[in-house]
């Protein structure tokens, strides 16, 4: 039931729209099973990067490759993608949405269901949330509910564009947290794009910082807090601290 | 609320062509005599001028135009007045609303006969179609446009001590000045509609009068004429709104 | 309760109203609200209204359903072919636009005075708005959903029938509300004009014999009819769209 991460391989990929290059010459190698934030400035283009591997825009110049399979379009079994805004259909109730991925990839009724309703308990949202309709949530019941979607396909990969961004600070700690946990009982890859820098440094193992447009890898920050971060009080230390601080300094020089 | 595409006259270059495309096609069909019932484009043009020139459409335009001014404006007053009101005040909408748009969806040419046996057959009759057929639809704009006036907007106003008149006038009008417009522009579509068809079933005056009459006397490139200037007119009403948001509401 | 109470006011205040304009005397033969119950009662018994009513139903379900079965998928259509969706919609704004009445000479001379002829002013009356409605509904559509899906690999087909078509369907049923709405007009405009059948003769018959009460009566039970039809269309989509806030 459990698969194995794979590692992605994204060599010198540029991508422009029209007389704008949101990219050039992006060069990252993410580990399998590695947790890796995408960072930067407004613009920098990191949401284009994640679009990129997830097959949805097609890179004009280099490849980008998740495990073995050279990404040329969306659709690949390897990866899944959670939203900033949810992206749930209002009109199926949480556990049809979890189905949804499945029911693209023509899996029978049953199978659906049961996956569905075994990623919702992953995320917490197993009994009368599944027959809930996404008006009935809450912001951070309906991004469980887009994670559990993600999760329900046995991905490879997780690839996160700013899922906590519309989500207040309380739950979304929580959230953190839990995606944590998940990570660590089923170890994915995981890209996780996002403008918080203290978000990046709790949740990564490594940061890509990219430069305003067009993007470029401006600098890689490792971040090497000891894990389960959701066990110990990482936000507390000052090692924490000094990583957020860094990021900051990097950051500001760019702006 | 029923939501309702805006009409937007979109006679961009994909309008223009496309008119211009139908003008061709109907040009063809009538010039191949297919049936007497579809006269050529040039035909209709030549009638249209006939009539102009004898004044026949001038004739009906005074009158038809008269009464929809006379059914148009007080349903524009009043329409806005209630709206407002109703808008502002939820016991009133409470007890409204529900009629409100009941009536708006009812057939309302049901009512005509009614109409005639409360006035007479006379243009009283059509004057009083238009303002059915037009009022409802602004009332409901008009709510809409002021309930959805933001919160904090009241709330910033009533905290500088703004009383029940500033209120409206600084606060809900301007915030639901759009609505309105686009209340009156489909108030005024509604409007011309109520116009020929309370003319029409008391045959008795205007464009109305005219397509029943081109009708029973197999007068066909006239009839065609009537129907093309009963579009003009309704499209000229919904453009003259559209020209008044434009000057009115430059901030959106 | 007290909304009971509240929400029968207007009538109440409307039937006062209808009461002393009967008492008027401007008008003449002015029925009073008890005597147009009355013969409500008897159109009623006498099977008369009903008669009407089947008739005119006919004519309604044939425009109508013909309105539904092109709207919808034409509109459909224009939505998902941007050049069609430009181009068609310019002569539905026109057709909007236009009072429907002015064409019911022309479709009376062009196939004259029979329930076909009914069918097809009805069907004009209504099938630009649900055709709009379709168009817009499809429009509409949010873009992310349609990214999600294709980033879970969604087909075209699949696009259409698990993204499009829902996202449109609440502005299809309104589509079909105001379509629907719009069918009853033009249903009673054509009937009271062409008069041979239906509710239109029901109502022109009782003026021109002066029996107005029965006229009331039967403008009323129009009213009621085409009331009912839409209530029934509100609850049917209410049900369709339970899901929504």
């Amino acid at each position: 039931m459990m698969v194995q991460p794979v590692g992605i391989a994204i060599e010198r990929v540029s991508k422009s729209f029209g007389a704008m290059q949101a990219l050039a010459d992006i060069d990252v190698q993410v580990k399998a099973g590695e947790f890796l934030s995408l960072i930067g400035p407004s613009g920098c283009g990191k949401t284009t990067l994640l679009k990129c591997v997830a097959g949805l825009l097609p890179v004009d110049a280099g490849r980008i490759v998740i495990g073995s399979r050279s990404v040329s379009g969306p659709g690949g079994h390897e990866a899944s993608l959670v939203f900033q805004d949810f992206a749930l259909l209002p009109w199926a109730t949480a556990r049809e949405n979890a189905e949804f991925g499945l029911l693209l990839r023509g899996a029978p009724a049953a199978e659906r269901a049961a996956a569905a309703r075994h990623a919702l308990a992953k995320v917490g949202l197993a009994g009368s949330f599944e027959e809930a309709y996404p008006s009935q949530l809450s912001g951070g019941m309906q991004q469980r509910v887009g994670l559990a979607r993600a999760l329900a396909v046995n991905p490879q990969v997780l690839l996160m564009d700013e899922p906590f961004a519309s989500i207040d600070e309380q739950t979304r700690r929580i959230l953190q947290d839990d995606l944590l946990r998940l990570w660590s009982e089923e170890r994915k890859t995981v890209v996780l794009v996002t403008h918080s820098m203290e978000e990046a440094i709790y949740l990564s193992d490594r940061v890509v910082v990219l430069s305003p447009r067009p993007g470029r890898v401006h600098r890689v920050l490792d971040v090497p807090l000891a894990r389960p971060r959701e066990k110990l009080d990482v936000r507390a230390s000052g090692e924490f601290a000094r990583l957020v601080d860094e990021l900051w300094q990097i950051l500001k020089k760019m702006q | 609320m029923t939501p309702r595409l805006t009409p937007e006259p979109a006679f961009g270059r994909a309008g223009l062509a496309a008119v211009a495309g139908l003008l061709i096609v109907w040009e063809v069909l009538g010039r191949l005599q297919l049936t007497i019932f579809i006269p050529s484009a040039s035909t209709v043009a030549a009638a249209w001028w006939e009539l102009l020139a004898n004044g026949t459409l001038l004739r009906s335009a005074s009158s038809s135009l008269l009464s929809l001014a006379k059914g148009f404006v007080p349903a524009a007053v009043l329409g806005i007045a209630l709206g407002l009101a109703m808008g502002r005040f939820r016991t009133l909408r409470e007890v409204l609303d529900g009629w409100i748009n009941a009536l708006m969806s009812a057939p309302l040419s049901a009512l005509v006969p009614v109409l005639i046996a409360l006035f007479g057959v006379r243009d009283t009759v059509v004057a009083a179609t238009v303002f059915l057929f037009s009022f409802f639809v602004i009332v409901v704009n008009t709510m809409t446009g002021v309930r959805g006036t933001e919160r904090s907007l009241v709330e910033m106003a009533r905290s500088y001590g703004a009383g029940e008149a500033a209120l409206f006038a600084r606060i809900y009008l301007p915030a639901a000045l759009p609505a309105i417009l686009l209340g009156l522009r489909l108030g005024a579509v509604q409007a011309v509609k109520g116009m020929v068809v309370g003319e029409m079933l008391i045959s008795l005056v205007g464009f109305g009068e005219r397509l029943i009459y081109y009708g029973n006397t197999f007068l066909i490139p006239e009839l065609y004429a009537v129907i093309v200037s009963v579009l003009i007119i309704a499209l000229l009403s919904a453009t003259l709104v559209q020209a008044c948001e434009r000057a009115l509401v430059r901030w959106k | 309760m007290k909304r009971l109470a509240a929400r029968g006011a207007p009538l109440a205040a409307f039937l006062a109203l209808w009461q002393w304009a009967a008492w008027l005397p401007i008008s003449f033969n002015f029925p009073t609200p008890w005597q147009t119950a009355v013969a409500l009662t008897e159109l009623l018994g006498s099977g008369a209204l009903l008669q009407a009513s089947a008739t005119s139903l006919q004519s309604l379900a044939l425009g109508f359903g013909a309105a539904i079965t092109i709207g919808v998928p034409l509109g459909l259509l224009m939505g998902m072919v941007r050049g069609l969706g430009r181009v068609a919609r310019v002569y539905l704004d026109l057709l909007i636009a236009l009072p429907s009445a002015a064409l019911i000479p022309l479709v009376i001379l062009s196939f004259g005075i029979n329930i076909f002829s009914s069918a097809v002013i009805i069907f004009v009356f209504s099938a630009p708005f649900i055709t709009m409605n379709a168009y817009g509904g499809v429009r509409d559509t949010r873009p992310r959903l349609v990214e999600m899906a294709r980033a879970f690999g969604a087909s075209w087909g699949k696009l259409f029938t698990r993204i499009v078509l829902p996202s449109a369907l609440p502005m299809i049923l309104a589509g079909l509300r105001l379509g629907l709405s719009r069918a009853f007009l033009g249903l009673i405009v054509a009937e009271l004009l062409l008069s041979p059948f239906g509710l239109g003769k029901l109502i022109m018959n009782s003026r021109s014999m002066f029996e107005h009460d029965k006229m009331f009566a039967a403008v009323l039970w129009t009213l009621i009819l085409s009331g009912a039809a839409l209530y029934a269309l509100a609850r049917a989509e209410a049900h369709l769209l339970k899901w929504r806030a």
